[in-house]
């Protein structure tokens, strides 16, 4: 019986015709595929990308030398330097993250109290020397300034699941 | 310690007058000899007549001196007691209750009153050096006749504003 | 545990969560749970420091109480059950810890004492994640404790524990509860900075961020820091302390707890003296003169030109062509192989005594300078009489522990040069000059039978003419009622023209009184020098030599051919500045092995060796209770130094002497402790034939200048924050108001001083506290680096 059955199948090309039928379904479906990078995916507010230091409106960092980014960080990607500024607040002098080890996991925003690490949408990035996976503290809050109203909107936006 | 016990009736004590002096040893009698520094509260209140009615750094430093003790325990004591003052003060001493039963009773009512009557604040004095009025001024044991204030150490009790204006206006 | 046999009479039993233990009766409740190992949470209450009982921290549920009890000062009677974890406990504590945190801020990020802080670990366990107080927190404004204390008195949680810290322990009570209330706060009153030479421990005992460190401020985490063990380097009594490192740096020391040292305390010298090593002069590379120049080079061609230099100078001059000045901060390992490197070359020009003038009688001297009873014994004498010895800058620790003892009722006594300030009652004081100190000391040997007919000649002759003054009586008979009586020479009788005198007399006094006799040594490892055999007259072990080598002063006063200091700075570590810089220059080769290149070493040195420093090398010290301490190196030696024992060890290789093939510093230890760990302090010459004659008097101005608190090794004189208080001042000549008169000086805002050639403008101050017909300049100032003898004659004029 499952004998003469699989004849009839090979006889009518059952099975290319079941394959076509996939074909055939998804030559009129929605098409998925982007044209990157003319075409980008949509991105979460809570995308993990490249780091940034962010500012107070009034142009003050925001960072204040706390180190538990530094602690929490499970790949030793950040190295902090403190000490106190003129005005006797606390104060970085060097904040350097090792882009090659860091493995975007969030927990240095997490950690932060004062919302200064934070990591952008930007994962489109490259190095032409060895070393600048190295990105020092002027970089990143170059970084934030770049991107401060994007960095400003994602937060508000995820302001009440925090 | 040692070291003030060094400088006893040494150091600034020089800053007491001879009669204030003779005042706090007739205190410091009272108590035992190692414990001269019991004299410390009246001391304080000799060395603020002697200065009308406050006490500089110099004074205190005068009495810690002459009392054997540390100056800070002088400033502790000092600036613990409402009685004792550490900057200038006017003439008159005015102290408005501002504890519960005063409150209940209208003395906040009575504090504002004489506030806006003076122009000044609470801790402040009048600009002409007539009247001072004393800050957060804890319960003066006079329950009974609330709201009160003292004036001078007198007591003035069942406040009104009309009272109030009686009193103050007749300060020199 | 109810009726055991051995339970005295003023033991209790008390029970703790169930849980029976004895305790002595009246002790407080926490002091049992704590030796039980039953944490209650606290604040205010410090094993070290009186109960104050103010915060409340540590309420605990007792039967039969009607409210839930402090267990910081709650006694404890027999049969007592206490809870510290029932339900009524918790809730008590739980409340308490609410109000404290009502005003106590939330920055805990900037915080330094984030991660070690009693607070933000006891809110872990008894703090509300909510807080219920919705009204403003206050706001304290804070105030310049000086240099080495940051304050953030916004933190303070009113524990008064910095308050009782300096009433009771620092004996200087500089900070107070100002106001009452809501408006209470710590403070000076009086905007100054705290003037202990204690008040670095503030820090440790402050449980919130409110006193911390204010050269450590900002710089690092409490979890990112290792910590080493080690010994402070400083003072002789070889306090515990604890480096805390970060990426080989040291950033920054706190005290571990010995008590039978130093319990729970370290001066400030030894914890903020750390910064020293990062000073701006460390030397970071061996250096060679060439020409005028002095050139970096590798460490090969450095040694090369030192091995061949003194090499020469023995083929030239012989083995007394060379000479070694080293500090007695020294590592005992540094120290015996320098010893073992002089004396392979043939010589005994090796000394560490770079204060002392008086070596007469050194070969009876004891093996090594010691207190003569434990530490910890200091604050159970009875009587103890110093001479020359300004102890409270000199040994904080030691000072400490006097106090205690004067404050349990014993009789300190002092002869002195110069009437210090003490933080505890002087039961009786002689302030004279040094001819004046001898007869003082004189008097009372006489005065407790010295001299008598069982004495030498020598002695029976000097002490004939001696009549005891009344103070001196008195001494005499306090240090012959006390019990447990100390007789102690400072580093003002070491320094004493006189040395040798005085400690003749100061060991007669002792015999006579029954007390025990000792030394409080100058440095860190004073003793162990003693022990490796840097001194011109004794090998390690103290087997004497002879004939004896050239002592620090005749090293000085006729420089030999080749000469090497060892950490020596000679115009800051000498007796006579002026000619210990003047034989630098003067010998034909001159070794700088050090830390530093300071501008003057870079004038003298002929070879300059970067050495690492204290922290940077393992090593041993011995304490003035001739206890060796060893500790390993904890922080990375800047650039190329290296440590000190290495570079001897290849030294002694290059030069050809035999067993220099050590493979690490334990090997040098053990070898000397074979030879000299038998060694004890007992050791010392039969004190009976000590020959008593008294140098020469001077006559006119004497000097007597003591190496200030702050300026006595090269270490603590880069120390920045240091060098900013009060204790660190430039020096001034301070002379007694008759003399002033009498020299015609009593407007003179500055004066000329002459020592000799030697010459130098200093500020004039007249001071009731110096003795007629002396000038107190301080020795190790840069003021006084051109002066000559630190105790000797000077002469004054109003300068120009």
């Amino acid at each position: 019986m499952r004998t003469l059955r699989n004849y009839v199948k090979s006889l009518f090309l059952w099975e290319l015709f079941m394959g076509l039928r996939v074909t055939g379904r998804y030559l009129f479906a929605r098409k998925v595929t982007l044209m990157y990078p003319e075409e980008k995916t949509p991105q979460s507010p809570r995308f993990r990308g490249l780091h940034a230091l962010r500012r107070y409106p009034n142009g003050e960092e925001r960072c204040i030398a706390c180190k538990l980014c530094e602690a929490v960080c499970p790949a030793l990607a950040i190295t902090i330097e403190s000490e106190p500024r003129a005005d006797g607040t606390r104060r970085t002098t060097r904040y350097d993250i090792d882009l090659f080890k860091c493995i975007f996991c969030g927990f240095c925003e997490e950690s932060c109290p004062v919302d200064s690490i934070v990591e952008t949408r930007i994962y489109e990035y490259h190095y032409e020397n060895r070393g600048e996976q190295i990105i020092h503290k002027e970089q990143l809050l170059a970084n934030g300034d770049r991107y401060e109203a994007q960095l400003a909107a994602d937060r508000a936006q995820e302001a009440r699941y925090r | 310690m040692t070291q003030s016990e060094q400088t006893a009736t040494g150091g600034r004590a020089a800053a007491l007058t001879p009669a204030s002096r003779k005042a706090i040893d007739l205190w410091v009698a009272k108590y035992p000899r190692e414990q001269r520094q019991s004299a410390v509260l009246s001391a304080l209140t000799i060395a603020q007549e002697q200065n009308g009615g406050w006490l500089t750094t110099e004074l205190m430093d005068a009495v810690a001196d002459y009392l054997g003790m540390p100056r800070v325990s002088v400033y502790e004591v000092a600036s613990f007691y409402s009685m004792l003052d550490t900057r200038p003060v006017g003439r008159h001493k005015v102290s408005i209750c501002n504890n519960i039963s005063c409150m209940l009773c209208g003395g906040d009512e009575i504090i504002r009153y004489v506030e806006r009557k003076l122009g000044i604040r609470l801790g402040d004095t009048t600009p002409d050096g007539r009247i001072t009025l004393k800050v957060e001024e804890e319960c003066l044991a006079a329950c009974a006749g609330a709201p009160m204030m003292t004036v001078d150490g007198h007591y003035h009790e069942h406040l009104t504003p009309e009272k109030v204006d009686a009193i103050l206006d007749a300060l020199e | 545990m109810s009726a055991k046999p051995e339970i005295h009479d003023d033991q209790v039993t008390v029970e703790i969560d169930g849980v029976a233990y004895r305790a002595r009766k009246g002790e407080m409740i926490i002091r049992v749970a704590d030796a039980a190992g039953v944490v209650i949470p606290r604040f205010c209450y410090h094993p070290k420091l009186p109960v104050a009982a103010n915060c409340r921290m540590c309420l605990v549920e007792v039967e039969r109480a009607p409210k839930p009890l402090p267990a910081c000062a709650t006694p404890v009677t027999d049969g007592m059950k206490v809870f510290t974890r029932s339900p009524r406990a918790i809730a008590a504590q739980k409340a308490v810890m609410e109000f404290l945190l009502i005003n106590h801020p939330l920055d805990c990020p900037i915080c330094d004492q984030g991660g070690e802080c009693e607070l933000q670990d006891l809110s872990l366990g008894f703090g509300s994640s909510v807080s219920r107080f919705a009204e403003k927190k206050r706001v304290v404004a804070d105030h310049d404790l000086g240099p080495l204390i940051a304050t953030d008195m916004t933190r303070c949680i009113h524990c008064t524990r910095c308050i009782r810290f300096l009433e009771v322990i620092a004996g200087q009570k500089e900070l107070g509860g100002i106001g009452r209330g809501e408006h209470m706060r710590i403070d000076t009153y009086v905007e100054r900075a705290i003037g202990s030479e204690m008040s670095g421990n503030v820090i440790d005992v402050c449980p919130v961020g409110a006193l911390t460190s204010k050269p450590f401020r900002f710089t690092a985490r409490a979890w990112e820091l290792r910590e080493y063990a080690a010994v402070a380097p400083h003072d002789s009594m070889g306090s515990h302390i604890a480096l805390h490192t970060r990426g080989g740096r040291v950033m920054r020391v706190v005290p571990r707890e010995e008590e039978s040292i130093n319990e729970v305390w370290i001066s400030d010298r030894d914890r903020y003296s750390y910064q020293g090593l990062y000073a701006a002069d460390r030397l970071t590379a061996p250096m060679v003169r060439r020409g005028d120049r002095l050139e970096p080079v590798e460490w090969d061609v450095a040694l090369e030109a030192v091995a061949d230099g003194l090499r020469r100078a023995v083929t030239e001059g012989g083995p007394d062509a060379i000479g070694v000045l080293v500090s007695p901060t020294a590592t005992l390992e540094e120290l015996y192989l320098l010893n073992r490197l002089v004396r392979g070359l043939g010589s005994s020009n090796i000394d560490h005594r770079l204060r002392q003038t008086d070596f007469r009688n050194q070969e009876q001297a004891p093996a090594f300078p010691s207190l003569g009873l434990p530490i910890e014994a200091l604050e159970r004498v009875d009587a103890a009489l110093l001479v020359g010895s300004n102890v409270r800058h000199e040994q904080p620790i030691a000072a400490h522990r006097l106090r205690k003892a004067a404050l349990a009722g014993a009789k300190v006594l002092f002869v002195n040069p110069l009437d210090f300030e003490f933080h505890f009652p002087v039961a009786e004081r002689i302030v004279a000059d040094p001819a004046g100190m001898v007869r003082a000391v004189a008097g009372i040997a006489k005065a407790l039978g010295a001299g008598g007919a069982g004495d030498t000649p020598a002695a029976r002759d000097f002490l004939k003419e001696i009549r005891p003054a009344p103070a001196e009586r008195a001494i005499a008979q306090a240090l012959r009622e006390g019990e447990r009586a100390s007789v102690l020479l400072g580093a003002l009788a070491a320094a004493h023209p006189d040395y040798s005198l005085l400690r003749a007399l100061a060991m007669r006094i002792a015999a006579a009184a029954g007390a025990t006799f000792g030394e409080l040594p100058e440095a860190a490892n004073s003793a162990g020098a003693w022990i490796a055999g840097a001194v011109p007259h004794r090998d390690a072990g103290a087997v004497p030599v002879l004939p004896a080598g050239r002592d620090a002063r005749a090293m000085i006063e006729s420089p030999p051919q080749a000469l090497v200091l060892f950490n020596v700075e000679p115009e800051f570590d000498c007796h006579d500045a002026a000619a210990a810089r003047r034989a630098a220059h003067a010998s034909a080769f001159t070794v700088v092995m050090g830390s530093y290149g300071s501008e003057a070493a870079r004038e003298y040195a002929d070879v300059l060796l970067p050495v690492a420093a204290f922290a940077e090398t393992s090593g041993t010290f011995v304490n003035a209770e001739g206890r060796w301490q060893g500790f390993r190196g904890a922080a990375t030696p800047p650039g190329e130094a290296r440590p000190g024992w290495k570079v001897l060890r290849v030294l002694g290789n290059l030069l050809g002497l035999p067993g220099f093939d050590y493979a690490d510093s334990a090997q040098v230890c053990d070898e000397l402790r074979a030879k000299a760990g038998g060694l004890t302090a007992e050791w010392r010459g039969e004190p009976g034939d000590i020959d008593i004659v008294e140098s020469a008097r001077v006559t006119g101005l004497f000097r007597i200048g003591e190496a200030p608190i702050y300026r006595t090794d090269p270490l603590v004189r880069r120390a920045s924050a240091l060098q900013k208080t009060e204790l660190a001042r430039d020096a001034v000549c301070r002379i007694a108001p008759k003399e002033a008169a009498r020299l015609g000086l009593a407007d003179a805002a500055r004066v000329e001083v002459m020592q000799g050639e030697a010459h130098a403008v200093l500020p004039l101050v007249v001071d009731e506290r110096v003795p007629e017909g002396c000038a107190w300049i301080p020795a190790a100032t840069p003021g006084s680096a051109a002066l000559g003898p630190s105790i000797g004659p000077v002469s004054l004029r109003v300068a120009p």
